[in-house]
């Protein structure tokens, strides 16, 4: 406005600052709060209302009892496991610490900011009064998470060697937290399944989970995007039957039917590996829906360009088809593993000791009996705070990711 | 297939390269595979059934046996009743829980999601922190500390709280002040039905008008007005007209309960199958010497009871006086409990509160995205139209959002069924815990895990179709 031609002889207007209302903390003010009056009545009363609330929270958070937290931590942290035999988790968290860093260092992306988050865990844990040897511990992991990550930085070693670490692992951890295959002379503590517990439990349920059902996820998309009808019915009943029924119900039948699925001399397997089924069969029936989608979203001249290039069906899929399909879902298949996460709280329904099972038993734990209110709250609170820290903490990462692949993008 | 390409030599392909032909096989070892697995599976469970069981191992006439346990919650059922009928309570129970959380899931998820939107920070903040709380903790672990946490420390029902007008809050129950319809008002209920009619009719007739005159809406407005109308010409005129019976009469035992009804073959005997019970009317218990000793109202089936009556009070006839078309029931004490109005017991509260903020949150998100989805050349376009913001919203913004909101709120749906299942922590009996129960006292494992899976398949098929046939109701047509 106030750079007109000045054609008159008269000296133009000094340009004015915008009015005080429109820039600065005001501005921002009046802009998200106060724009209009029905905006500014919507401030008031939802700060009121918020005020209200958080005196409350606050109030209650001054009288909360605490001590059923803090007074059980191993159990959270492992359930019933053994305390002399606590050294064998101890001994996985470094090699994973490790084998993590090495992977965020190499791969980048979403494993790098999963390592920042675990770091900054790891970290909190080394400064928490936990004892002096466990803080050393939890200081050694965090070490050989940076380590690792500048190691995967600078270092050349081959891919190939991280994958088969990784691959490696999960065996390992059964061998490891159950104590070994018996040697003569040796020192770790045969663990059996029945005491694993806690977060430990509730993140090995999710790793298994994820391990499984993946590759099945894959083969029941492949399956029934297939044109041979036979297969293509068995996976179309199977994700839709899988599908249809809750969790629950499909752990309960591998704790009460998988026994009676296997001949009348074969040991029933213990409850961990039915749960593991349970969880197993029932995501990959949605990752297998969520993989679909990004195969249907492959144009065919990739398929036909893979069948001029010769590839078989097997390289096709694996160099061309596959890598392009999921990339395409990740933040889907992110959000199918979180899910799988929370999921595996329904083991405590079937006796299970995971994080939540542990909640359970704490609550009940007959110490607490005279405390005035319970303290109900207090432990699942703390729960549910755990596994916030978890999947809000994925869910980050992935979202982060995903304006980065631009995928999520409309 | 490219067998033409060699036209020198025997052009036909040989049977193990002629891809019909290993498709064919692939299949058929396929087929096999699964079969022979389902075979192994299923010949070792019958050995073991039998073995276990002997031939009954396998029937479905467990069902008709008597089922020996209560269940609090959902239609009237006794002990004395059989398996096959529990097994119809806790599939109504889980109808009852879903229906009702998925419309006020709904409703708390269209909230949330518009003040996810809102220009104003505070609420659109507020409303981020609700969902993404929500969102990432199990439900599990929300439903455990709602019931645990919440209801059950809920004041006891010796000291509840009483919130005037709305009801009792107690952790045996929440208990809501009701309106009943009275025995003089039950003539109303066909005014209200009619009204329904007449009301369709002159929405049907409104939307012929508005399209003739080129003009957008639903016609919704003019049916719920003529509804309204003839309701309210039903309330003064039933008001006016009708009055209890002549033929009322009661039956008075042990001094203190009984039932009023219509006594139409004159016996003075209740007989529930053929006469009608006089609901929501106010009586009182008089003595001989005509003094009113305590009052009452009779519920829904008739029945009344007195409370707190003096000591050595001898009530020998009861008085009743007329009452209005709608009785407003508030919960009232009697002895250790409350009885009238509409009691939710603590487990269905838990299981509701628990299922409707959790799937609330994610419906906010897919309302979000919806109405995102709809490009900003709309709103421009449509301002630019001149319509005001209201308009825009419900003509334009919706109608495309609602293409990308339904398939994902159907599949919300259908988890908010599924997940009621968890009924099972909290003690509700849903289709799941009633069935477990059946399955531990009977011992029928395969059969009792069949009905669970059948229900469930059911309710996943009939949310779908519904929803399908709404999607293809709103989907775009195109020429």
């Amino acid at each position: 406005m106030t750079t007109q031609v000045d054609r008159s002889g008269w000296s133009a207007a000094a340009p004015q600052k915008p009015p005080i209302t429109q820039v600065g903390v005001l501005g921002w003010l009046h802009q998200n709060l106060f724009s209009s009056v029905g905006n500014s009545l919507l401030t008031v009363v939802t700060l009121l209302l918020l005020g209200w609330a958080l005196n409350g929270i606050a109030q209650w958070l001054l009288g909360a009892f605490w001590a059923p937290v803090w007074e059980n931590r191993k159990l959270f942290a492992a359930g019933p496991y053994p305390n002399e035999a606590l050294g064998q988790p101890q001994a996985l968290l470094l090699l994973l610490a490790l084998l993590f860093g090495l992977s965020a260092g190499r791969w980048g992306s979403l494993l790098r900011d999963v390592g920042i988050g675990l770091a900054a865990l790891l970290a909190v844990l080394t400064l928490l009064p936990l004892g002096m040897e466990t803080q050393l511990r939890m200081g050694i992991a965090l070490l050989l998470l940076l380590g690792g990550y500048v190691a995967g930085l600078r270092l050349p070693f081959p891919n190939r060697l991280l994958v088969g670490g990784w691959v490696a692992t999960l065996p390992l951890t059964f061998i490891v937290l159950s104590g070994g295959i018996a040697l003569p002379g040796q020192f770790t503590t045969a663990v059996p399944t029945n005491l694993w517990g806690g977060v430990m439990l509730t993140l090995l349920l999710t790793v298994v989970g994820i391990a499984f059902s993946f590759p099945l996820g894959v083969l029941l998309a492949l399956g029934r995007r297939s044109h041979l009808p036979v297969v293509k019915g068995f996976c179309i009943a199977y994700i839709e039957l899988i599908r249809g029924a809750p969790l629950i119900t499909l752990l309960f039948m591998s704790m009460v039917l998988l026994p009676l699925f296997l001949p009348a001399t074969a040991p029933s397997p213990p409850a961990l590996i039915r749960v593991m089924v349970a969880i197993t069969l029932f995501s990959a029936a949605y990752l297998a829906e969520t993989i679909r989608g990004g195969l249907q979203a492959i144009p065919s001249g990739q398929y036909e360009a893979a069948d001029a290039l010769g590839l078989g069906v097997v390289d096709k899929l694996r160099l061309v088809i596959l890598p392009q399909a999921l990339t395409k879902v990740i933040p889907a298949l992110v959000g199918q593993f979180i899910s799988l996460f929370k999921d595996t709280a329904l083991v405590a329904l079937v006796g299970l000791l995971d994080l939540l099972g542990v909640a359970k038993s704490v609550v009940q734990q007959p110490t607490w009996l005279g405390v005035p209110g319970g303290v109900t709250r207090e432990v699942y609170l703390f729960t549910a705070l755990i596994y916030f820290i978890f999947s809000f903490g994925m869910s980050f990462a992935s979202k982060r990711l995903e304006a980065n692949l631009n995928t999520g993008k409309r | 297939m490219a067998s033409a390409t060699r036209p020198t030599f025997d052009t036909r392909t040989p049977f193990w390269r002629n891809q019909k032909v290993l498709e064919a096989l692939a299949q058929v070892a396929f087929a096999a595979a699964v079969v022979l697995l389902f075979w192994f599976m299923i010949s070792n469970m019958q050995a073991r059934l039998l073995a276990t069981k002997g031939e009954a191992g396998l029937r479905f006439n467990f069902l008709s046996t008597t089922a020996g346990f209560q269940i609090g919650e959902g239609i009237p059922f006794s002990p004395q009743e059989s398996y096959g009928r529990a097994f119809i309570v806790g599939l109504l129970n889980t109808l009852r829980v879903a229906a009702l959380g998925v419309v006020l899931a709904s409703l708390l998820g269209l909230l949330a999601g518009m003040a996810r939107l809102s220009s104003n920070w505070l609420v659109s903040r507020l409303a981020y922190s609700y969902i993404e709380i929500i969102r990432s903790t199990p439900l599990l672990v929300q439903l455990f500390f709602w019931y645990f946490g919440v209801i059950l420390a809920l004041p006891d029902i010796n000291t509840p709280q009483e919130i005037p007008g709305v009801g009792v809050v107690s952790n045996r129950g929440i208990y809501l002040t009701a309106l009943r319809l009275s025995a003089v008002g039950a003539a109303w209920q066909w005014w209200l039905l009619g009204g329904l009619l007449v009301g369709g009719a002159a929405t049907w007739l409104r939307r012929r008008q508005l399209v003739a005159q080129g003009r957008v809406g639903s016609g919704i407005g003019m049916g719920l007005l003529v509804w309204l109308a003839v309701a309210g010409v039903g309330y003064v005129f039933t008001d006016a007209t009708a009055g209890l019976p002549a033929q009322a009469a009661y039956e008075l035992r042990r001094g203190d309960r009984g039932t009023l009804f219509v006594d139409s073959n004159g016996n003075g005997e209740f007989d529930a199958d053929q006469e009608r019970p006089l609901a929501y009317v106010a009586v009182t218990l008089v003595s001989e010497t005509g003094q009113p000793l305590g009052a009452t109202r009779t519920d829904g089936s008739g029945e009344y009871r007195f409370f707190d009556l003096p000591e050595n009070a001898a009530g020998n006839r009861i008085t009743w006086t007329e009452p209005s078309v709608i009785v407003v029931e508030a919960p009232t004490r009697q002895g250790f409990n409350y009885v009238g109005g509409l009691r939710m017991t603590p487990e269905f509260a838990g299981l509701l509160m628990g299922l409707v903020i959790y799937t609330a949150a994610f419906i906010a998100e897919i309302v979000r995205a919806g109405i995102n989805a709809v490009p900003k050349g709309q709103w421009e376009a449509s301002r630019a139209l001149g319509l005001s913001g209201p308009t825009i919203m419900r003509l334009v913004v919706l109608p495309q959002a609602l293409r990308v909101i339904i398939p994902p709120l159907t599949n919300q749906y259908l988890n908010l069924t599924k997940n009621s299942s968890l009924a099972i922590a909290i003690g509700y009996p849903d289709l799941f815990n009633v069935s477990l129960t059946i399955l531990n006292q009977s011992g029928a494992e395969v059969q009792m895990f069949a009905l669970i899976m059948v229900g469930y398949l059911t309710f996943s098929l009939l949310t779908s179709l519904l929803m399908n046939w709404y999607n293809r109701r709103i989907a775009f047509t195109e020429r």
